[in-house]
């Protein structure tokens, strides 16, 4: 009897040990991932970050010296901060409403649901190089689609993109419009949300706003979170419109920290400075992603235990 | 005076739906607009784009600018070039996304949740931070500098967690009989995964090629970074070279702009389904 369960069980631990290494034969390029293209890099852009080098010479260490002259002297430090702070809100906070208004709206009894889910989704498909170049052309000062309303309304041409103060959020209208895979995601959260919740409390007399608060609300909180996360990861990390459109014009009013790092390591060849750069990014980051994760309660990539 | 109230209601229902169907017809309509202004001043003279008030329609269509444009924007060359680098790239990224996401979905072993852990962990380093370190070591470690490898090589490893969670995702969609049925006809893990799951989980794959497909097209700093001849420049970078040199001939600018558009309709109107349902299944929990 012993000897039976002893037998079955040494089968299943070989047939386990297969197992294990089949999953970490498949894991093989995780494995790669993490090391040579995540992690490492990461710890290696903390460790440049104490040295000076132009990317030929034989780097110098210098302490804390890039990090002690970004803060103290640096003319892009305090205008890429800013940008990049305030283009991320605009765009998390614009994207997040104008995802959750249209998702709304198209969960309700209306006809070809398909095809306006299909026409809000498409600019998140299209090539953003394209994008960037279109919307230039209708952000134009003189002949631009923008101002040729603004002309028939009888308002004042804008700058749009030459003037430093509207220069974000006109990016981030681009990036609002560009949003069609969070309404996706929203409209399959909210399709998703039990309908006696609803019936229930309809039953119990609240209103609409009542009902979207309290019960539309909390059912999706998950799909909230994970909206609101990867669209503050995308926007914080944004460079394209600097390098397709203004080079961190004007005066410095684009200068986001992503580009400024470009530009220090790959213009200026100051690889070591850039890698400070680089470095408070990196935390920069880590602390956006943090206090976002503090207002979460339950996990959000679930890898529960079987 | 129950059915009055239910009655009432569903009238009121009724209204609401049709206001909120003209909101939503007027917001599409806004978000089209950029695409068609783009699209209608891209076929119009450069006199008839500046005349004031603008014409919705192009009074002629004229799709010379689309030849004029191409003299200077070298479209078939960024063409080649481009996929040069998309092909192999999303290969890559596709098969090695399916291994790492079926050994999450599917098989049991030590250490799973930390290496799940750190996988999510990489989404929290950006782009940015990596790319110092990594240029050193492709140009001056390994001496690729000038090369597309560096914008290959990078996919070999499933492509970026997403990609990897989005196969998890859909392979934990597929009941595990069936894996039981193919290992008691005695077919390995191997065959099971790519004769029988990878078939069933088909949005999934689409989705992630696409995703790779989009995010190279669209990677122009990485492509400005490693490609410095002429000869190998892509998509991204001639077109933001074109509407640099060209700034005031808005109509070529703009019959370019389409050109660079138009795979990624041609895209979209090809994996539409399962692209709304792979993005639906990557913003699921379970």
């Amino acid at each position: 009897m012993n000897k039976k369960y002893g037998a079955e069980k040494s089968k299943r631990s070989r047939a386990g040990r297969n197992e294990a290494r089949t999953a970490y034969l498949c894991l093989i390029p995780a494995f790669l991932g993490l090391t040579l293209i995540s992690y490492l890099p990461t710890i290696a852009v903390f460790i440049l970050s104490l040295f000076k080098w132009n990317g030929v010479k034989d780097p110098e260490f210098v302490g804390l010296g890039n990090f002690i002259r970004i803060f103290t002297k640096d003319v892009y430090f305090f205008d890429s901060l800013k940008a990049t702070v305030i283009f991320a809100l605009l765009t998390v906070v614009g994207s997040i409403l104008y995802s959750l208004v249209i998702a709304i709206f198209l969960n309700m009894k209306i006809i070809g649901r398909t095809l306006w889910r299909s026409i809000f989704f498409i600019p998140y498909l299209l090539p953003a190089i394209g994008i960037f170049t279109g919307w230039k052309w209708l952000y134009e000062v003189n002949y631009g689609l923008f101002n040729f309303v603004n002309r028939m309304l009888g308002l004042p041409p804008q700058q749009y993109l030459n003037s430093p103060g509207q220069v974000l959020p006109s990016l981030a209208l681009i990036a609002i419009w560009c949003s069609g895979n969070l309404i996706v995601i929203f409209l399959a959260g909210l399709q998703n949300v039990p309908r006696v919740y609803i019936e229930a409390s309809q039953i119990d007399g609240a209103n609409a706003w009542q009902r979207f608060w309290n019960v539309t609300v909390p059912s999706i909180s998950p799909i909230i979170f994970y909206n609101l996360l990867t669209a503050l990861i995308t926007n914080l990390q944004v460079v394209t419109p600097s390098l397709a459109l203004t080079d961190g014009g004007p005066q410095n009013a684009s200068m986001f920290m992503s580009y400024v790092i470009y530009m220090y390591a790959f213009v200026k060849k100051k690889m070591g400075y850039a890698a400070a750069y680089a470095a408070i990014f990196f935390v920069l980051v880590g602390i956006f992603t943090i206090i976002l994760f503090a207002t979460q309660k339950t996990a959000l990539f679930g890898e529960e235990d079987e | 005076m129950a059915g009055k109230s239910i009655r009432s209601r569903k009238k009121k229902e009724q209204i609401v739906n049709r206001i909120v169907l003209l909101v939503v017809i007027i917001l599409s309509a806004l978000v089209l607009l950029p695409l068609w202004w783009i699209f209608r001043s891209s076929l119009m003279s450069n006199g008839t784009l500046y005349a004031y008030p603008p014409s919705f329609i192009p009074h002629e269509w004229k799709w010379s600018n689309y030849t004029d444009a191409l003299k200077s924007f070298l479209y078939w060359k960024y063409f080649k070039n481009t996929f040069t680098i998309i092909i192999p790239a999303v290969s890559a990224g596709t098969i090695t996304a399916v291994f790492c996401g079926y050994a999450f979905a599917r098989l049991r072993f030590k250490g799973k949740k930390l290496i799940f852990n750190l996988c999510v962990g990489t989404i929290l380093l950006p782009g940015m931070v990596t790319l110092i370190p990594l240029y050193v070591f492709w140009t001056q470690g390994l001496g690729l500098g000038g090369t597309y490898w560096p914008l290959i090589l990078p996919y070999l490893t499933g492509g970026g967690f997403f990609n990897i969670f989005l196969i998890r995702q859909f392979l934990m969609t597929i009941p595990r009989e069936l894996d039981e049925a193919a290992a008691i006809d005695g077919a390995s893990r191997m065959r099971t995964l790519w004769t029988i799951l990878v078939p069933s989980i088909k949005p999934a794959i689409v989705v992630v090629g696409m995703m790779l497909f989009i995010q190279i097209w669209n990677d122009l700093l990485q492509q400005m970074i490693y490609i410095n001849d002429m000869e190998k420049m892509t998509f991204a970078i001639g077109l933001t070279n074109f509407t640099g040199s060209f700034g005031t001939k808005w109509n070529l600018a703009m019959a370019a702009t389409c050109m660079t558009i138009a795979p990624g309709i041609v895209i979209y109107i090809l994996g539409q389904k399962s692209f709304v349902e792979g993005i639906v299944l990557t913003g699921m929990k379970n």
